[in-house]
């Protein structure tokens, strides 16, 4: 009888849920709470929290003086210095075009409008490998693009250049993402009040709609910084991977491993993942304070 | 009357005189068409550039095919575990309130903060021969890293939250009321589940499946760190196109990269098309 | 069956919902829980239904203890506010969803469900409706809806949370007559929780009035209107002038005029009293009436839209005070804007701080 399969996990509840249902869980008449918590938790802990929790374990076996050798030496500096700033700068490209991306998908009719909208995801779906040698192609001397640039002066390939190619490259739909539904939603009427107050085009923008717009901006841009903190895959190929000049933050631990510096590898990790936790951090912020017009 | 005011005002909303809008249009098409379609095209021209030959040839070698079935093994395995997890903690997490469910929610979105490399890295500390486990497992001679159960590992650690963070936000919106009139009507829990959750999550499952799915194919970062990259044995299909286009044998890494480039399309395809559904269905309730 | 609930006490966090409540409703009987947002009404319907457990007290049905019983063993039929309709479902398969999830050796068979749906659904008057969706229904017709799938059950009471209120004015007069009709026809315990008094007046046989997890009156429809227990029954229960006054020996000083309070008896020290009176309680007069109370006061607007005509008086304390009179009673006196006149309250409740009279 199948029902009997069944008993236990919707009538008796067992001991971990009375005690967790006493304890720290509101009362619900829904099954399955002790079942699903457990097993997220079981799989989260498993998959991630332990394995990671080794990072931090292997980090803290380093003495400060070696942890600070690694950390401080002008490579890891190096390579620190360029991640950041290649990050920061495909950021704030992402931040002007994906706001102008939104804005024109949103607001505008034109041929083609669907596709466009469709292909905005592009960078999440495709991997990073597949993008890392398009990309190369493009911009190296005899490439499409590269071709022009190189004549301009512009070295777009195996430089900080190409990174930041690379780089904004799989961060551009959180921008968009995050503006489309803001842009959405914006209320018509708070416009036309502009309007009818006076304003002009650009006064009803720059004062009304991009105050409005500008956390979801700032968030969707610190999504992407963050994404192109750690990205490997788009970057290997089209950087050049020169010691000092064009070796990022994840390629430099993974050399590190190559050459069976553990500790090495994961003091750089350690040292990363921080930077990458208050980015987080932050971005919740971010999007707290971006709620804070909203009525709840 | 009223209806002719709001065209009125709609018109008023879009008022950039048409040569700003256009500008605004062209810059636009003109980013997406350097950044994103420049790729695809590239892709493609360069896997068919030779022909239709060089290219089947390059999807037919051994080390193509041992590569695509690795892939589709490791996929295999990596989906589904991470579709149960998906459902179980969009269930505690959406039908439940509970201390930490903020903190919880958090660590659901940690891999999104981790460089796939360092993803690769702890499993590497974790069972490399240096690492807490390699040594044990040395002794018993369990090969986890350079090897298919680390490829599952790694991937699956970059890849769990795709499923969750999908059907986390439609299981929130859709709220409880439903499932508990079933529970007072007398279905037990899996009734529940099956009979009233899931044909409501249905779509946007299928996305998170999809989507989890493209990732698990395509993880490179995490992947290479713990595959050592033995031909034949423990290349997935991105492993394959960096060897190849290292070898300068750009024909066929543009040709395999393809096969990732259709999945890629099929992936927005799918998110476009459920996109338009569950913007139709139901929309009266 | 009869529903009993003893002590129920509930909180959420630092808010009481809940502080001891304690009533019975016999079988058969269609009860309103009513009260103001806030007031405990639906969480207590939650807890009867099984859906919240309370910190302490019990819930009897039929004199046995279900505190301890889950939801689906209470055997509850339980109305939404929203209805809760499973929307991918057509309306045939959520009216027959509770017997379709039936173990399969109490299940119906397929023949029996199908007449079973179809019988619930002549009686909601949706026979014609069987293959739609619920995004299809209009209000009036989901709430039916959600009403015959919680009859599918066979349940032994009858829950609903603000079954009207989600619905335009006027489905809403349709179906309250209706709901009563229906409950006349299937004499099942019903309990619904409203915020509407007129709603509560005209349905129920008897209301629960509730007010900050207190439960304020109980009685029926007449009882609580005109014979409120307290200040906040005769406010919440319709439009009400209210007066404060001084209440020594038996008699409140009223204005100037001191009025009978109707009863002499116990506590004879002054004290502070308030006195409601009802608009239409209230007549008007040119002169002053030869016994009873009275008091002077001047029109200042009236509203002869609607069935009755609206007054507004000030009085010499200048207080305003509103008046409901007849039509006939308005073109007799030919009231007009300013005239000075005398109030005659034809029945007053005068409530001191701690007891009523």
């Amino acid at each position: 009888m199948p029902c009997i399969l069944f008993e236990p996990f919707s009538r008796t509840p067992d001991f971990l849920e009375i005690m967790i249902t006493k304890q720290f869980k509101r009362h619900s008449v829904l099954p399955g709470f002790g079942l699903t918590l457990s097993f997220t938790l079981f799989y989260l802990s498993a998959a991630a929290l332990i394995p990671l929790l080794t990072l931090f374990w292997r980090t803290s076996a380093m003495d400060w003086a070696s942890f600070l050798r690694v950390l401080g030496s002008p490579r890891t500096l190096a390579a620190f210095k360029l991640t950041l700033m290649t990050s920061f700068l495909s950021a704030l490209i992402n931040g002007a075009f994906g706001l102008l991306v939104a804005w024109v998908l949103v607001r505008y009719d034109f041929p083609g409008k669907k596709l466009a909208d469709a292909v905005v995801d592009l960078p999440f779906a495709l991997p990073t490998a597949v993008a890392g040698i398009a990309l190369t192609t493009l911009y190296a001397p005899n490439g499409w693009f590269g071709k022009c640039l190189y004549k301009l002066g512009i070295q777009s390939a195996f430089s900080p250049v190409g990174i930041v190619i690379a780089l904004t490259f799989i961060g551009f739909p959180f921008v968009v993402r995050t503006l489309e539904p803001i842009l959405q939603d914006l209320d018509v009427e708070i416009e036309e009040a502009a309007f009818s107050l006076g304003a002009g085009r650009w006064q009803t923008f720059s004062r009304i709609v991009f105050p409005m717009l500008l956390p979801g901006l700032l968030t969707g841009s610190a999504m992407a910084f963050a994404r192109a903190l750690g990205e490997y895959g788009s970057v290997v190929f089209i950087a050049g991977n020169m010691p000092f000049k064009t070796e990022i933050l994840p390629l430099l631990i993974m050399t590190k491993l190559e050459q069976y510096d553990y500790s090495g590898a994961a003091a750089v990790a350690s040292a990363a993942l921080l930077i990458s936790f208050i980015l987080l951090l932050a971005i919740n912020f971010l999007h707290a304070w971006s709620q804070r017009y909203q009525e709840v | 009357m009223n209806k002719s005011k709001t065209i009125e005002i709609q018109k008023a909303r879009f008022s950039e005189s048409p040569w700003i809008k256009r500008g605004l249009i062209g810059t636009a098409l003109f980013f997406l068409g350097i950044f994103l379609f420049g790729p695809i095209l590239v892709v493609f021209l360069n896997a068919f550039g030779k022909g239709i030959g060089p290219y089947w040839r390059a999807l037919t070698e051994p080390a193509a095919i041992s590569a695509i079935r690795l892939t589709l093994w490791v996929a295999a395995i990596v989906v589904p575990c991470n579709l149960i997890f998906g459902l179980a903690a969009a269930w505690a997490v959406t039908k439940f309130n509970f201390f930490g469910k903020k903190i919880l929610l958090a660590l659901i979105d940690l891999p999104f903060t981790v460089s796939p490399v360092i993803a690769g890295l702890i499993f590497v500390l974790l069972f490399g021969a240096r690492g807490i486990f390699g040594p044990w497992l040395q002794a018993h001679n369990i090969r986890i890293l350079f090897s298919v159960p680390g490829i599952v590992l790694a991937t699956i650690f970059v890849t769990f939250p795709f499923v969750a963070r999908e059907i986390i936000p439609l299981m929130q919106s859709q709220g409880n009321e439903e499932e508990t009139a079933a529970v007072i009507l007398g279905a037990n829990g899996w009734q529940t589940f099956f009979r009233v959750t899931l044909p409501n999550i249905k779509w946007g499952l299928l996305y998170g499946v999809i989507l989890c799915n493209a990732r698990a194919m395509g993880e490179f970062g995490a992947v290479s760190v713990v595959s050592g990259h033995i031909r034949g044995l423990t290349n997935t299909i991105p492993l394959h196109v960096e060897i190849l286009y290292n070898e300068y044998n750009f024909t066929a890494a543009f040709a395999v990269s393809s096969l990732l480039m259709f999945l890629a399309f099929v992936t927005l395809v799918v998110k476009h098309w459920i996109e338009r559904r569950s913007r139709k269905e139901y929309c009266g309730l | 069956m009869s529903i009993e609930v003893q002590r129920i006490v509930k909180t959420f966090g630092s808010f009481t919902a809940l502080n001891g409540v304690n009533f019975r409703i016999a079988p058969g009987e269609l009860v309103a829980l009513l009260g103001p947002s806030g007031s405990g009404k639906t969480t207590l319907l939650r807890i009867i239904a099984g859906l919240e457990i309370p910190d302490s007290g019990t819930v009897l049905f039929d004199g046995l203890d279900v505190s301890s019983r889950k939801v689906k063993e209470r055997q509850v039929g339980f109305v939404f506010q929203h209805y809760a309709l499973f929307r991918h479902m057509t309306v045939f398969d959520n009216v027959a969803f509770g017997l379709n999830v039936r173990p399969r050796r109490v299940r119906p068979s397929q023949e029996a469900i199908k007449l079973k749906v179809f019988e619930l659904l002549k009686l909601v008057r949706l026979e014609g409706m069987a293959l739609r969706y619920p995004s299809q229904l209009s209000g009036g017709q989901r709430q039916r809806v959600a009403l015959a799938r919680a009859l599918a059950i066979e349940p032994k009471m009858l829950l609903l949370d603000e079954p009207f209120g989600s619905l335009d004015a006027k489905v809403r007069k349709e179906l309250r007559q209706w709901i009563r009709e229906l409950h006349d026809k299937l004499h099942m315990t019903s309990v619904f929780v409203t915020h509407d008094q007129e709603e509560a007046l005209e349905v129920a046989d008897r209301i629960v009035v509730m007010n900050e997890g207190k439960i304020e009156q109980i009685g029926t429809p007449d009882e609580v209107y005109h014979h409120p227990a307290s200040p906040f029954v005769s406010h919440f229960l319709g439009s009400v002038n209210l007066f404060h006054c001084r209440l020594e020996g038996g008699k409140i000083l009223f204005g100037n005029a001191p009025a009978d309070s109707g009863k002499t008896e116990g506590k004879q020290e002054a004290r502070n009293a308030t006195v409601y009176i009802r608009p239409h309680l209230l007549d008007i007069e040119y002169s002053a009436p030869a016994n009873g109370n009275y008091f002077r006061a001047k029109v200042k607007s009236i509203n002869a839209a609607g069935p009755l005509v609206r007054v507004e008086l000030t009085t010499e304390w200048d207080a305003l005070v509103q008046v409901e009179i007849s039509h006939e009673r308005y073109q007799y006196l030919g009231l007009k804007k300013d005239a000075a006149v005398f109030a005659i309250p034809k029945e007053v409740k005068v409530f001191t701080e701690d007891y009523s009279i």
